[in-house]
């Protein structure tokens, strides 16, 4: 029984936590939450899906091309929504993207209607793993391993390229980053592209599990930035295990303590977590000198 | 921010008069509304005045204070149910549960407060976000006494006797405005006001000359969950039925927006943004497929072409009429 429910939960955290690493990502290197980074990942979702149903490609082709549409969407919101506004109070940016996320979302209806798809996944069909008992859906496996790959792949590129080097620098300390050659609007483009790319395929990985629709990421944009608060949001590890932790507390306190109060109970948590720990659990106090 | 931006410069005679003038302007067409509007527009002009109180109390916390709130629709929700229930189950008067359930609601806020003290920014979002369920939550369950998902159904209210139709409800409401501004204006140019810009500038320099950094922080939290309480029990006999689930998530973010559309900081801003929030929506109803199409696209581009809000903007407007000195 128990088994069961972590496995639950962590299958229901690991969609948290890809798009709470898109979210990271972009919060890190720029200080914007991105409220709109869940309707962008749907955006790039339905793209593949209309790859897939109405032009007829492959899925790994069509996952592939909507993954660099994700990347090209995050530097086109970049541009046109965010670089106007660098330099300017944070919360104004902000609430941009919570404009945005309004626009994409109704885009999508206009597009698409308000009906639901089943996004098809190559996992659907293949037998769960069997540990001690407890039934391990494939699919959940192939989204932990792929939040780890993202994750890795994000830290190497981050620590030891001279591209990563900017980007720090940038998150850091923007003048002295602009006084040492790094380019402040190119490197938030950077980390919009990134964070659409990698937006667009927790979008992708996540359709499978719940229905394909208008809200798919509704509920699930909180939820990652609640679980990535927990985890620290800035550790990229951190916002993963955080996410992975959510998924479970909520799947055990709604199961053992009251079904109704789960949701309340998990915050609750989080709620005490933070006055222990302000920066997450695994997060690091930024030093940051104005 | 340089320490010009905190230590204003004193604002220029001809400006502070027209910003008063705006003001009187405005009351006075807010008190000739009901000779012209309708019911739905009368209605509507109460809505924006009652989010306006939030936005007001918000933006002393947000805009002054610098602390974000994800809960402010879960103090609205508090205000409105223990408004209603004071009301109708405890047989007290209107104007006497009013008052009363925002005490309770401040009370609440000066809780919420205390995780606040050590958290910043997002994190400090998805604490009150917390809180918000949290309440939301415990209004939903406490069925006996709330109603629970069915919601609460409320008649007219009475004041001394008289029963309150739609105008009277949008003169008392226009009169708590009217005090809280008053209120606000006060307090943002007092003590507490400067306080708060110089904790939102720098906790280190604010503790350094003395402010209690701590006792200001739960009064930020305290003020604006009295405002935000005082308009929940308004808007429970505007719209004479709540839901818990109308207090969710998406109203506190639409009451933070409301008050970075009108501009962070800014009294004024606070009735502009309130306004936006309530009437454009409205004005694009006609639109067919896509009003929230253009109302994004319209939240966007006020964004990027005015980050300070519209507030500031028409100030910037106001100061270069013709005739400033």
């Amino acid at each position: 029984m128990i088994g069961n429910l972590v496995v639950g939960g962590l299958a229901a955290g690991c969609l948290y936590a890809m798009v709470g690493i898109a979210i990271a990502i972009v919060l890190n290197i720029t200080d914007i939450a991105n409220f709109a980074q869940g309707e962008m990942a749907m955006i790039t979702t339905f793209f593949a899906y209309w790859l897939l149903e109405d032009i007829g490609l492959a899925w790994w082709q069509a996952v592939s091309i909507a993954a660099v549409f994700g990347l090209m969407q995050g530097i086109i919101v970049q541009q046109v929504v965010i670089r106007p506004l660098i330099g300017s109070p944070v919360l104004s940016a902000i609430i941009a993207t919570l404009g945005l996320n309004i626009v994409l979302n109704s885009l999508a209806g206009l597009i698409w209607g308000h009906q639901t798809y089943t996004f098809p996944s190559p996992f659907t069909f293949s037998a769960p793993f069997h540990v001690a008992g407890v039934a391990i859906p494939v699919a959940s496996i192939v989204n932990i391993a792929v939040a780890l790959a993202i994750i890795a792949g994000m830290t190497l590129l981050l620590r030891f390229t001279w591209m990563g080097l900017g980007l720090r620098a940038a998150s850091q300390n923007q003048t002295v980053a602009r006084l040492m050659g790094v380019s402040i609007t190119k490197s938030s483009a950077i980390a919009w592209g990134l964070g659409g790319l990698v937006g667009g395929i927790a979008g992708m990985l996540v359709a499978p599990a719940v229905f394909l629709d208008t809200n798919l990421m509704g509920t699930l944009l909180i939820k990652a930035f609640a679980g990535g608060v927990l985890g620290g949001l800035n550790s990229l590890i951190g916002v993963f295990l955080g996410c992975l932790a959510f998924g479970v507390a909520e799947n055990l306190a709604g199961a053992y303590l009251s079904p109704s109060f789960a949701d309340a109970i998990t915050f609750l948590v989080i709620i005490a977590v933070l006055i222990v720990r302000p920066e997450g659990i695994f997060g690091r106090v930024k030093v940051r000198k104005a | 921010m340089v320490a010009t931006d905190i230590v204003r410069p004193p604002e220029r005679w001809v400006s502070r008069n027209l910003t008063a003038a705006l003001a009187a302007v405005g009351l006075l067409l807010a008190c000739a509304a009901p000779l012209v509007l309708n019911g739905y527009a009368l209605y509507l002009l109460t809505l924006a005045e009652i989010f306006a109180l939030v936005a007001l109390g918000l933006n002393f916390l947000t805009g002054y204070a610098g602390q974000i709130s994800l809960c402010h629709a879960a103090f609205f929700g508090v205000g409105a149910y223990a408004t209603a229930l004071l009301t109708t189950k405890a047989g007290l008067p209107y104007l006497v549960s009013l008052p009363l359930s925002a005490l309770l609601t401040t009370a609440i806020g000066a809780v919420v407060a205390v995780p606040a003290l050590r958290l910043k920014s997002l994190y400090l979002a998805i604490a009150t976000l917390g809180f918000g369920v949290v309440l939301q939550k415990i209004i939903f369950e406490w069925r006996d006494l709330t109603g629970g998902g069915g919601g609460l159904a409320l008649g007219a209210p009475t004041v001394a006797g008289h029963e309150l139709g739609a105008t009277g409800l949008h003169f008392l409401t226009l009169a708590f405005v009217v005090v809280g501004l008053w209120g606000a204006y006060n307090m943002s140019r007092g003590r507490t006001g400067r306080a708060l810009l110089l904790i939102k500038e720098s906790e280190i320099a604010a503790a350094s000359l003395g402010i209690d950094i701590a006792r200001y922080k739960v009064t930020a939290f305290a003020v604006s969950a009295f405002y935000a309480a005082i308009a929940g029990g308004l808007y429970a006999y505007l719209v004479r039925y709540i839901n818990p689930e109308s207090f969710n998530v998406g109203l506190s973010i639409g009451f933070l927006s409301m008050v970075v559309i009108g501009g962070l900081g800014t009294i004024g801003g606070s009735i502009v943004g309130a306004a936006f929030y309530v009437i454009v929506p409205e004005l694009l109803r006609g639109i067919k497929d896509a009003p929230g199409l253009v109302f994004g696209l319209l939240l966007v581009i006020v964004m990027v072409f005015m980050p300070r809000g519209l507030w500031g903007v028409l100030r910037q407007l106001l100061n270069q009429l013709p005739g400033k000195r």
